[in-house]
C-alpha cells in the first residue's frame, strides 16, 4: 500500500502575543508540525507497517518548510521520504489553494493508494483540506475517521460523528482525514532523528507542479484577539477565602 | 442586510434548518432549503421560513453523503449566491467536496456575518481561540458552514407553504458501503444552555477525585464541564463535556473553574460567563487574570470547605 501523509507547518500558538491594538504578534512563535497532523503521520506508519507498504510525507507552505529541524521532525516519525513545495506565496493559502497545490504535487509524485490528513490544521482548523483534496483527485473521500483496519485491497474504517459511529468499507484509492483519537503518535528517539537526516527530501517550486496561478478565493481582512470580558480579578486568600467567595457568589 | 438574491440552506438534520432559514432571510431575498427525507421534513422546512424546497429524496437505505453529487449538480445548475450549511462532521465533508467542484474554499464555523460595502464579511476563531479572523470570499457561490446559535430561528408557522422541486438523484462516483452504525453511548448534555457550570482541569490528580466537583455541581445545580486534556488525554469525562474552542461554548451565570490553568483555548469557551470563579493552587496561573473571584489554594481543601459552607447555609 502506497501511503502519502500531508502535514502543515504552523506557528506555536502558545507563543502568540496579543499586542495593545489587539493584533497578534508571531515574533516569538516558533514553527512546528501541526499537532493533529502527527496523528495522520502515525496512522500512515501503522498501516505501512501492517501491510508492508510505504509511507511518504508531503507538505506545502512558506519558506519555513525548508527548516532542517522541521524536515527531520517529520522524517524521524517514520516516513521514508519527504516532498515539500515551499513558497511564501503559499504561506497564507486558503483551503482551496492548499488542496489544489497538494493535488498537483500528488499527481507529480505518481500513483498512490491512500492519502492521509489530520482532522484540521492546528492554526486555522477549517477541517477542509482533506475533503477538498479528495474531490480534486476524484477519489473516495472521508473525514472524522477514528480507526483504520486494512482488509485485502480495501479498508474497514470507523467514522466518529456527533452521535454515532459508522463502520465503513472503503475501496482504494482514497483520501482520509483522521481524528486525534485514532492513535498516540510515537515520540522519535535519537536513532530515528539521526536516520531522518539521511532520508531523501524532494523540493519543488510552484512552477514544477504547474500551479503558479492558483487563485485564493478567500480574502483575509484582519485577525485580532477576541474581545475579553472585563473581569473583577478579586483574589481571595487566607482563612476567610471560602466564606468571602460564598458571600460573593453562592449566597 | 439582504445583499443576496438566492440563498441555499442545508443541514444534515432537518430540525437544524430553522436557524439557517432565519439567517438566509437576513442575508437574501429567497431562501431555498435542501431537504433530504420524507414529506414531513419538507413541511418543517416551510414552517421554519423556507420560501421553496429542493427535495433531494427520501434517504431510505442510502447514506447522507451519497447525495453529495446530487447537491453539487443542483448548485452548479441553480448557482445560488450563498449556501449556508449547518456545521457537523458530515456537512463539512459535503461542503468541502462541493467547494472543490466550485473551485472555492469554505468559510467554516462562522460565528458572525456582517455586510460591509456590499460584501459579506464573516468571523471565526483561529489559533486555538487566540484570534478572531475576519474574511470574505470572492467566489461566485459563497459556501459557509455555521454553528448553532449564530442566527435566531423564526417562530414556526405550519401554515406556510411554498414551491417544491423534486431533484433527480445523481449516482455517487465512489460509493462507500456502510457495514454498521453504532449509536454513541454518550449522555446528551447541553452545556451551552446550563445556568451554572463547574469546570474541571488537570489540577485533579485522579478520576475518582472528580466526585468533589460533582458534589459541588449537584449542590448548586450546575453541569460539569472540563478542559480538553480531561476529555481527550485522560478520558475522565466524555467529549461532550469539554469546553473550549473546538468544544462547547458556555454562557452560564456562574462558571467555576477548578484546577484549570486558564489557557486561551479553554477560556474562549467560557468567556461569555457572567461571573467566573477560579480555584487553583498556582498563584501565577493565567486563570486569575480572567476570573472575577479567585481562591489561591489546594482544591482538595478549598472544595470540601466550600461544599460544607453551602450545605450548612442551605
Amino acid at each position: 500500500m502506497k501511503i502519502i501523509t500531508c502535514y502543515k507547518i504552523v506557528p506555536e500558538e502558545q507563543d502568540i502575543v496579543v499586542k495593545d491594538d489587539r493584533t497578534l504578534s508571531f515574533d516569538r512563535a516558533e514553527w512546528k508540525i501541526g499537532q493533529y497532523d502527527l496523528n495522520a503521520v502515525e496512522a500512515g506508519m501503522k498501516l505501512a507497517e501492517a501491510t508492508g507498504g510505504s509511507a511518504s510525507a508531503l507538505s506545502i507552505g512558506g519558506k519555513e518548510l525548508e527548516n532542517s529541524k522541521l524536515k527531520k521532525g517529520i522524517l524521524s516519525r517514520g516516513p521514508k521520504e519527504l516532498f515539500i513545495i515551499a513558497d511564501d506565496y503559499l504561506r497564507e493559502a486558503d483551503t482551496f489553494q492548499t488542496a489544489s497545490a497538494l493535488a498537483a504535487a500528488i499527481k507529480k509524485m505518481g500513483s498512490f493508494d491512500l492519502i492521509l490528513c489530520g482532522e484540521g490544521s492546528s492554526d486555522l482548523y477549517a477541517q477542509q483540506v482533506g475533503p477538498q483534496l479528495g474531490q480534486l483527485l476524484g477519489v473516495t473521500t472521508l473525514n472524522a475517521v477514528s480507526k483504520i483496519i486494512p482488509e485485502g485491497n480495501k479498508l474497514v474504517v470507523e467514522r466518529t460523528l456527533e452521535d454515532e459511529v459508522e463502520v465503513l468499507e472503503v475501496t482504494l484509492p482514497a483520501v482520509i482525514s483522521v481524528t486525534t483519537d485514532i492513535n498516540l503518535p510515537r515520540i522519535p528517539g535519537m536513532k530515528d532523528i539521526l536516520a531522518a537526516g539521511k532520508k531523501p527530501v524532494t523540493q519543488w517550486c510552484l512552477a514544477d507542479i504547474g500551479t503558479e496561478n492558483i487563485d485564493c478565493p478567500t480574502r483575509s481582512i484582519s485577525t485580532l484577539a477576541p474581545d475579553q470580558t472585563e473581569r473583577k480579578q478579586i483574589i481571595l486568600e487566607g482563612e476567610e477565602a471560602v466564606q468571602k467567595l460564598y458571600d460573593a457568589v453562592f449566597k | 442586510m439582504g445583499i443576496f438574491q438566492t440563498v441555499f440552506v442545508y443541514a444534515d438534520k432537518t430540525e437544524m434548518l430553522a436557524e439557517l432559514c432565519a439567517g438566509g432571510k437576513q442575508l437574501g431575498s429567497q431562501v431555498c432549503a435542501l431537504v433530504l427525507g420524507p414529506k414531513e421534513e419538507v413541511d418543517k422546512a416551510f414552517s421554519y421560513g423556507a420560501d421553496s424546497v429542493y427535495h433531494l429524496g427520501e434517504l431510505k437505505d442510502r447514506r447522507i453523503e451519497d447525495y453529495t453529487e446530487t447537491i453539487i449538480h443542483l448548485v452548479q445548475k441553480e448557482k445560488p449566491e450563498l449556501i449556508l450549511i449547518r456545521s457537523s462532521k458530515r456537512a463539512k465533508l459535503i461542503a468541502g467536496r462541493l467547494a472543490a467542484e466550485l473551485k472555492t474554499s469554505v468559510l467554516t464555523d462562522v460565528m458572525e456575518f456582517t455586510v460591509d460595502n456590499n460584501e459579506l464579511h464573516t468571523k471565526r476563531l483561529v489559533y486555538g481561540g487566540a484570534g478572531l479572523k475576519r474574511e470574505y470570499s470572492t467566489s461566485e457561490v459563497v459556501v459557509a458552514t455555521v454553528g448553532g446559535g449564530v442566527f435566531e430561528a423564526l417562530i414556526e408557522d405550519n401554515s406556510r407553504k411554498g414551491n417544491i422541486v423534486e431533484v433527480d438523484f445523481v449516482q455517487p462516483a465512489h460509493p462507500v458501503r456502510c457495514i454498521e452504525i453504532r449509536k454513541k453511548e454518550s449522555e446528551s448534555v447541553n452545556l451551552s444552555a446550563a445556568k451554572c457550570v463547574v469546570g474541571v482541569g488537570r489540577g485533579f490528580a485522579k478520576q475518582e477525585d472528580l466526585t468533589l466537583a460533582k458534589d459541588l455541581a449537584n449542590l448548586i445545580g450546575a453541569e460539569v464541564g472540563c478542559s480538553r486534556p480531561i476529555a481527550e488525554g485522560e478520558n475522565w469525562l466524555p467529549k461532550e463535556r469539554y469546553i473550549g474552542v473546538s468544544g462547547a461554548m458556555v454562557k452560564p451565570d456562574v462558571y467555576v473553574a477548578i484546577g484549570i490553568s486558564g489557557q486561551i483555548q479553554h477560556m474562549v469557551g467560557a468567556n461569555s460567563a457572567k461571573t467566573i470563579v477560579a480555584i487553583n493552587k498556582d498563584k501565577a496561573a493565567p486563570i486569575f487574570k480572567q476570573a472575577d473571584y479567585g481562591i489561591v489554594g489546594d482544591l482538595y481543601t478549598v472544595l470540601p470547605a466550600l461544599i460544607e459552607k453551602i450545605k450548612v447555609s442551605k
